[in-house]
């Protein structure tokens, strides 16, 4: 049984009056590929925005590989070795594809304090922000604008950002949110290679069962901010709680859950 | 301190407050409906006062009845002035980036201030008060300027007014609504555009009023604008933005602050409005009543 | 990234043909250094426009030292002129009360001015957009009426007159020193937005949230980058002093932190060298409008504006990007 990376422990989050993650626990092992699914408004994306630093829990622990990161700013929590693609495309479209992911190899490397060498004779940076892009497929797109690339294109590159950061954690929103079907499987097949090869712990939200329940090791249902169920694909498919609430008759679904 | 000297600097500080807040609020409410802080509030303040002081020497005198004539003219005046900036300019960056509504009211700040310095030019103005409030009046045995008690309680009207206007009229149903839910309002067949033109006009009045009520209340000249928006600024920062009962704290706050400490720190009690809103903006950017953004 | 040009067929990005570009640019510092000889032969009107030029040059350095925050931060500062007022304070201050000489009172004029930063910009930083403009709007205002009110240390309303100019320092000389300060700042400039740092700051500009999410401490970043640019402003300010001789509670007002913001509009806040072209095209706008009248002058403040609501309403992009949508139309 590999380490927890990742441990949520009693993780309560309300904004206005509305608890939208309310006393939520659950683990993570190191080098799983897991899936949150739940009904829209279950607060799967403020799940993320918690764990990410973004917003500040109102109580609850979040350990990241042994260290309490709740409440840690974004960019700190970056640097543990946390990273995040978006929901909706998160890029810097202004800048070229390279150097999006450029800019997050200096980040990196701590190189944000250089005034003196001009980023583009940095090779060895550009070296490796190639192999980024030619492990998600960018590397003929390199000298566009990024905010020029089709949708699908823009999501891969926000995936590109993230694994420029060498992360321990990755947290993908939606990867395949807007993308046709012939895309969403190609990413898909895409993500999935990308976890057997660098062998890095993946988070990811989903809508698509398909998808969910073709690739993920563990998934855990979230739903009014609370765990249902957690298990594997096949638990999951066979657990009554969730079948009758979540994936029984669509029309219930919202009112169910 | 005597008593009478802390009752006498209270009121002066009350009236300076309630000044503000006249013309603070009309910032904040625009704001509030508009997403775009106009730079150029402090400058249709200014040209109110300007205005209210051509009108009073054309029609010569510090009668009531004049006095009435420059309440009832200048400040729809300046809204009418708004409303011309609205349609003309405002709402063509509504959608377009911060920087470039940010760019604009800034640009209408060069023309405007400029304006007046060619229209009136440099020297120091006033308008003559009318004679039942140019006296002073007997509070616990103190005489106290009747003018400053006048505009002490000329603005909790407003307040009460603008309270009135936003929460029992069917306009300020539809203003308070466009504050939070924009869309959803313009989805349900209200002209949004319509609602934002007239907060902007109400917001132009406001500043008028503030211009007519200071230019009986001190000497007027070239610097007030850029004074009153940055006094405006802090009241807003203090209370949060968009929020008229934060606008109302502010003020007083402003208001009392200047005025006492002008007794120890002279004439660099002046510099009192920008150290507390760099205070308040680094403990609570939002304000007291305002909303984080994210 | 100083000339992005796309490619309007394949959208790719074409960097500027480079010997071609580095020929201009030496012929045209050539031309900046020999110009000053040309016009010393012409009398009086040749002295008054080497005036002008130098004039330029340092307005050129203010507006350059703005956008360092403005165009490639995408921070509205409108309190910029406060950097510049201390800059010209310091070397007023230094040269004629404690009689220190020249370069080191230029040397101590961004230092200062950076100090001013390094505090102003602690407050200023911990806020976006909106508050951001109104915090240093209201701090360069402090500093104007310190300096209004504080008649012993900086002379009130009277200003600093009368600073001391080195003998050797002809206005031929005085040129040739600024335009050679200049030319030092734009190679540190350039430097600077060209390197990790600068790449830095752009991402923030692009997507402040995304930057903090690539681990980017956007605070401080924004910090040093506001620290950065005063100090350019402080030299750009001492020169000034200089230049007239005097520091007044003038240089610190608001209405001076519009010229910068304006130049760079105008010559485009996405290049390095496009508030120079902004600084020159209003200078010479005023020195026209001059000639052609008197009286216009009056109304400079006016026109500025008018010229600001063009742009923002119009040409967003700068005359450069006005002159590109113009061919595009044209071709299209």
């Amino acid at each position: 049984m590999a380490a927890d990376i990742l441990r949520v422990e009693k993780l309560s989050k309300s904004f206005s009056g509305r608890l939208v993650i309310d006393n939520l626990s659950f683990r993570v092992a190191e080098g799983e590929l897991s899936a949150i699914i739940g009904p829209n408004g279950a607060g799967k994306t403020t799940l993320f925005n918690l764990i990410t630093g973004y917003h500040v829990p109102d109580s609850g622990k979040i350990i990241f590989n042994g260290q309490n990161i709740a409440g840690l700013q974004p960019f700190k929590t970056v640097r543990l070795g946390l990273a995040r693609a978006f929901q909706r495309t998160n890029i810097f479209p202004k800048m070229t594809v390279l150097e999006n992911v450029v800019s997050a190899c200096i980040t990196r490397q701590e190189r944000n304090l250089n005034f003196r060498t001009p980023y583009k004779k940095l090779t060895q940076i550009h070296q490796r922000a190639y192999e980024i892009l030619d492990s998600v497929g960018l590397t003929a797109m390199a000298q566009r604008l990024s905010g020029t690339l089709a949708h699908g294109n823009q999501k891969l590159l926000d995936i590109a950002v993230a694994l420029a950061l060498e992360p321990r954690l990755l947290l993908l929103d939606e990867p395949t949110a807007g993308m046709s079907p012939d895309e969403r499987w190609q990413t898909v097949a895409l993500v999935k290679d990308l976890w057997e090869r660098l062998k890095v712990t993946m988070v990811f939200i989903e809508h698509d069962m398909d998808i969910v329940f073709g690739i993920s090791q563990k998934i855990r249902v979230l739903c009014y901010g609370n765990l249902l169920a957690e298990g594997t694909p096949k638990e999951i498919s066979n657990n009554l709680k969730v079948i009758e609430v979540y994936l029984g008759e669509k029309p219930m679904m919202d009112e169910a859950c | 301190m005597s008593i009478e000297y802390f009752v006498f600097m209270t009121i002066n500080g009350l009236s300076q407050g309630m000044l503000l807040f006249i013309i603070a609020s009309g910032l904040s409410l625009v704001f509030g409906v508009l997403r775009v802080i106009n730079f150029a509030h402090g400058s249709l303040y200014m040209i109110g006062a300007f205005l209210a002081f051509s009108i009073s020497s054309l029609v010569s005198g510090g009668s009531l009845f004049n006095f009435l004539l420059l309440l009832l003219v200048v400040p729809p005046a300046i809204a009418i002035l708004g409303f011309i900036l609205e349609i003309s300019l405002f709402r063509r960056v509504y959608r377009q980036e911060h920087l470039l509504q940010l760019l604009l009211t800034y640009a209408l700040v060069l023309i405007l201030d400029d304006l007046v310095r060619i229209v009136w030019g440099g020297n120091p103005r006033n308008v003559p008060r009318p004679e039942i409030l140019a006296g002073s009046v007997d509070i616990f045995g103190l005489a106290l300027p009747t003018y400053n008690v006048f505009i002490m309680f000329m603005g909790p009207v407003i307040a009460l007014g603008l309270w009135w206007l936003l929460h029992r009229t069917r306009a300020g149903n539809l203003i308070r609504a466009a504050v939070t839910f924009p869309d959803t309002l313009g989805a349900l067949g209200v002209n949004v555009s319509w609602v934002m033109t007239s907060t902007f006009m109400l917001g132009c009045w406001l500043a008028g009023l503030g211009g007519v009520l200071m230019a009986a209340l001190a000497n007027i000249d070239l610097g007030i604008g850029m004074e009153k928006i940055i006094e405006s600024f802090a009241v807003v920062v203090i209370g949060g933005l968009g929020s008229i009962g934060g606008a109302l704290l502010g003020s007083l706050i402003i208001g009392l602050g200047v005025t006492f400490f002008q007794l120890p720190l002279g004439r660099w009690a002046l510099v009192f409005p920008y150290v507390i809103m760099a205070l308040v903006l680094i403990w609570r950017p939002w304000g007291f009543f305002g909303k984080p953004e994210r | 990234m100083l000339n992005i040009k796309l490619n309007p067929e394949t959208n790719i990005y074409e960097p500027e043909t480079k010997t071609r570009h580095r020929v201009a640019t030496a012929l045209l510092i050539v031309v900046f250094f020999i110009l000053p000889f040309v016009l010393a032969h012409l009398g009086r009107t040749g002295v008054y426009w080497i005036w002008v030029t130098t004039e330029i040059i340092i307005m050129s350095l203010f507006a350059m030292s703005l956008n360092l925050i403005l165009g490639f931060g995408g921070m509205v500062s409108f309190g910029h002129a406060a950097f510049f007022g201390v800059g010209a304070y310091t070397v007023a201050l230094l040269m004629k009360k404690a009689a220190a000489p020249l370069l080191l009172a230029l040397a101590a004029a961004p230092l200062m001015a950076a100090v001013a930063a390094v505090i102003i910009g602690w407050f200023c930083v911990r806020l976006t957009g909106l508050y951001f403009s109104i915090l240093t709007l209201a701090f360069s205002q402090l500093l104007y009426m310190v300096a209004f009110q504080w008649y012993t240390f900086t002379g009130g309303d009277d200003g600093l007159h009368g600073v001391p100019r080195p003998d050797f320092l002809s206005p031929t000389n005085f040129y040739l020193f600024c335009l050679v300060i200049f030319l030092i700042c734009v190679w540190l400039m350039r430097m600077l937005v060209n390197s990790s740092f600068g790449l830095t700051i752009r991402t923030i500009r692009e997507n402040m949230d995304r930057a903090k999410f690539i681990g980017v401490n956007v605070r401080f970043y924004q910090w040093l980058n506001f620290i950065i640019a005063g100090a350019f402003a402080g030299l750009a300010g001492g020169l000034f002093a200089q230049l007239n001789r005097f520091a007044q509670t003038e240089f610190l007002h608001w209405s001076r932190s519009a010229e910068p913001i304006l130049a760079s509009l105008v010559g485009g806040m996405y290049s390095l060298m496009g508030p120079t072209v902004g600084s020159a095209f209003l200078m010479c706008l005023r020195i026209v409008l001059q000639q052609a009248h008197k009286g216009l002058v009056e109304y400079w403040a006016i026109i500025l504006g008018l010229i600001l609501l063009v742009m923002v309403l119009f040409a967003p992009g700068g005359l450069i990007g006005l002159v590109q949508k113009i061919i595009k139309k044209k071709n299209g």
